[in-house]
């Protein structure tokens, strides 16, 4: 705000006339200036109180300014930061609504400001800091939804790892069988054919003696060379082989409702069902090595995303799993109570110090070696548990395992739709 | 073979015994187990000419099983047969196991039989030689690498027993290997920038007898995988290089090289699978001429 600077030598009469002119008319207060350096300030409010006394003008009119004006005005470099410049303005500008502050650059006088100008750069300033808030805000909120993406990704990776190595095994030997059974069948033709010439030359009547034994010398020497298996042999093949072929296919089936994030909320999910499945899946970090106990008991089907339910099994699996240090056993127990499921997952593995329990859902936060645990799974299951309504409790004891508690609402809380898939 | 070699199947999944048995047993005498430790007791009991072991298995990895294995019967030939590519493990089969093989889960039928056929054969062939040492000077070492600290710390752990040779020119590299006796290669499988893991399986095929140790960065499964069937490479060792466990792969390379000379018929056990995606088009001519002559120089 521009506003002419006075000399210290100006009368009062003669800043009086100032203020009374009508381009000054918004100013509130005067600079007062030695050599474009602010020594003081002279408000209107200030000029008003001396010159409405009972001869005002006529006691201090002729004096110079400097005997009424402010001598310690509020003055602010023009680079001061706003909030630094708001709070001298606050701290020490003793009239506010009557008077402005000066404003220097290098201690030189460069402009007036007033108090209204500080709080609009305010407000403009919290508006922008709102806005970056909000954007940053989207920002995390997006990272998050990526994250809990890789997550998926990292855990799905380790997974399907194990399941290649689940599915190669029976693709091995299924294969391997085909391809053998592939090549007795020119043999077993062989001797098919060599059977059906015999009925054929037994039941012409043309045939003749040497006919006959022509047929049958090829028949005893394709029997004596073809490599066709045994019957019994042959059952136990294609009962290896249809054996194999399900075991893929279940496998198959299992990964498939694991890896679909899209997947909409069913309302008739069985949550046993949800953990047979984790189960199978997690086969390969279990291994025989760890037993797996199933207590389940009734459970009425709910409603929620069984995908994500799914994740959060798993994830509680192979965690147990790798808490197990050779043998040992997992206990899977759930159970309907009082508007409630409960999952509980407890194993027999090495437990929870008590200074790391606390920590378990941070993110990031993790006790495994680099590249084997992103340190988000717990954190992810947390949140996915949360948004289904219900929680996760955890108990454990150093040495002796850990068990952990997914609550679940039995009345069907619609989980909150991802807002990316 | 007169008499049939023996053969020990090991996999936790009696299915893949089972389908193995059916298609081995009119060839072999097939052993079974679904128990590595069973199969370690097998191998000592019995004479075993060839154990192909799964590698994941609840009990014992199919690496511990073969390296058992070697210590009780030093001369059975030793074959991975896993569904799962795990770096470490391959890499533990190599320097541990010392493999013939690694074969991959699903396999065909018709390969394994070949490669184990081809085991088998190698089988009995040693055991009618004598493994000793040849005695007389060891042979050299030749450093195929473009890194000098490389070559320092070779040539300090040889000292003066062993005559270190040294270029990061694979031409250059190939003709040391032709004019001197060389026991034990050190390579990287890169060389200035270059892929040069043809002219390693190259190296073994034309002179079965020379020691490959691998050092490299590289951790890629299925190099590390074809270096073995292809290039038969007697240790993989990570870089930076560390003198402790070059100095020990050293000292066996140079040993398993004396032997081989002692008792030729060694050497079979590195024989490699033939090469059909050709790789050896992507050498140079040079290159080429050289191995031609050690090829000729071999059957002579």
């Amino acid at each position: 705000m521009d506003a002419p600077g006075i000399s210290p030598h100006l009368l009062v009469s003669e800043v009086a006339d100032m203020f009374m002119d009508e381009t000054h008319g918004k100013l509130l207060s005067l600079p007062v200036l030695d050599d474009g350096r602010p020594v003081g300030v002279i408000s209107r409010a200030r000029m008003q109180q001396v010159l409405f006394r009972q001869y005002g003008r006529e006691l201090f009119g002729k004096k110079p300014v400097t005997e009424i004006m402010n001598a310690a005005p509020v003055v602010i470099e023009s680079d001061t930061a706003l909030n630094e410049a708001s709070k001298t303005v606050t701290e020490r500008l003793k009239f506010p609504v009557t008077e402005d502050f000066i404003i220097t650059e290098g201690g030189r006088y460069v402009g007036m400001g007033a108090v209204m100008h500080l709080l609009n750069a305010m407000e403009a300033q919290l508006a922008k800091q709102t806005q970056d808030l909000a954007a940053a805000y989207k920002e995390l909120k997006a990272s998050q939804l990526q994250l809990i993406q890789s997550e998926k990704m990292a855990s799905l990776g380790q997974m399907v790892a194990g399941v290649a190595h689940e599915i190669n095994t029976p693709l091995g030997y299924v294969k391997n069988n085909i391809e053998m059974l592939e090549m007795q069948s020119e043999g077993a033709r062989e001797l098919i054919a060599a059977c059906l010439g015999l009925a054929d030359t037994l039941t012409s009547p043309s045939a003749t003696e040497a006919d006959l034994q022509a047929r049958l010398d090829t028949l005893q020497a394709l029997r004596g060379t073809a490599d066709v298996a045994e019957p019994a042999d042959l059952i136990k093949l294609f009962a290896d082989t249809r054996f194999g072929v399900d075991q893929i296919s279940e496998l198959v089936m299992n990964l498939k409702d694991f890896s679909r994030l899209d997947r909409a909320a069913a309302d008739d999910v069985d949550l046993n069902e949800c953990l047979d499945s984790a189960v199978l899946l997690s086969r390969n970090v279990l291994k025989s090595r760890v037993e797996v106990v199933r207590q389940y008991g009734a459970l009425p089907r709910i409603s929620c995303m069984p995908s994500q339910l799914n994740q959060v099994f798993l994830n509680m699996l192979t965690n147990a799993a790798q808490a197990i240090e050779g043998p040992g056993r997992i206990l899977l127990k759930t159970e309907a109570e009082e508007g409630w499921l409960k999952v509980t997952v407890q194993d027999t593995g090495k437990g929870i110090p008590a200074d790391v329990l606390p920590r378990i859902f941070d993110p990031f936060f993790t006790t495994k070696p680099v590249g084997q645990g992103t340190g988000l799974g717990l954190s992810i299951s947390y949140q996915i548990v949360q948004q289904h309504g219900g929680d996760i409790r955890v108990t454990s004891q150093p040495g002796k395992g850990t068990r952990f508690t997914v609550r679940l609402p039995l009345a069907a809380t619609q989980p909150a739709a991802p807002e990316a898939a | 073979m007169n008499e049939r070699a023996s053969i020990l199947l090991v996999d936790d999944e009696e299915r893949v015994l089972r389908s193995l048995e059916m298609l081995f047993r009119g060839r072999f005498r097939v052993f079974t187990t679904t128990d590595g430790h069973e199969a370690v007791d097998i191998a000592r009991r019995d004479r075993i000419h060839v154990v192909v072991s799964d590698q994941r298995m609840p009990t014992i990895t199919g690496v511990e099983v073969l390296r058992k294995v070697r210590e009780v019967s030093p001369n059975t030939m030793r074959l991975l047969l896993t569904g799962y590519s795990d770096l470490q493990a391959i890499v533990d089969s190599v320097n541990d196991g010392e493999i013939f093989r690694y074969l991959s889960k699903p396999w065909s039928a018709k390969e394994i039989m070949n490669t184990v056929t081809q085991a088998a054969q190698i089988a009995v062939s040693l055991e009618q030689g004598v493994a000793g040492d040849a005695g007389g000077a060891p042979g050299g070492v030749l450093v195929i690498d473009e890194d000098p600290t490389v070559v320092e710390m070779v040539k300090a752990i040889c000292g003066k027993e062993r005559e270190v040779r040294s270029s990061a020119d694979l031409d250059e590299a190939f003709a040391l290997l032709a004019a001197h006796d060389i026991a034990v290669v050190v390579c990287d499988i890169r060389l200035r920038g270059r892929d040069i893991s043809a002219a390693v399986k190259a190296l073994k095929e034309t002179k079965p007898m020379v020691m490959t140790i691998v050092q490299t960065q590289l951790q890629d499964v299925e190099t590390l995988r074809s270096l073995i069937n292809h290039g038969h490479i007697y240790r993989f060792l990570p870089k930076p290089a560390r003198r402790g466990l070059l100095e020990m792969s050293l000292e066996a390379a140079s040993r398993r090289h004396q032997s081989m000379k002692a008792a030729p018929q060694l050497a079979n056990r590195y024989q490699v699978e033939k090469n059909e995606s050709a790789p050896v088009a992507a050498l140079s001519t040079k290159l080429l001429g050289y191995l031609d002559r050690m090829r000729q120089g071999k059957s002579a």
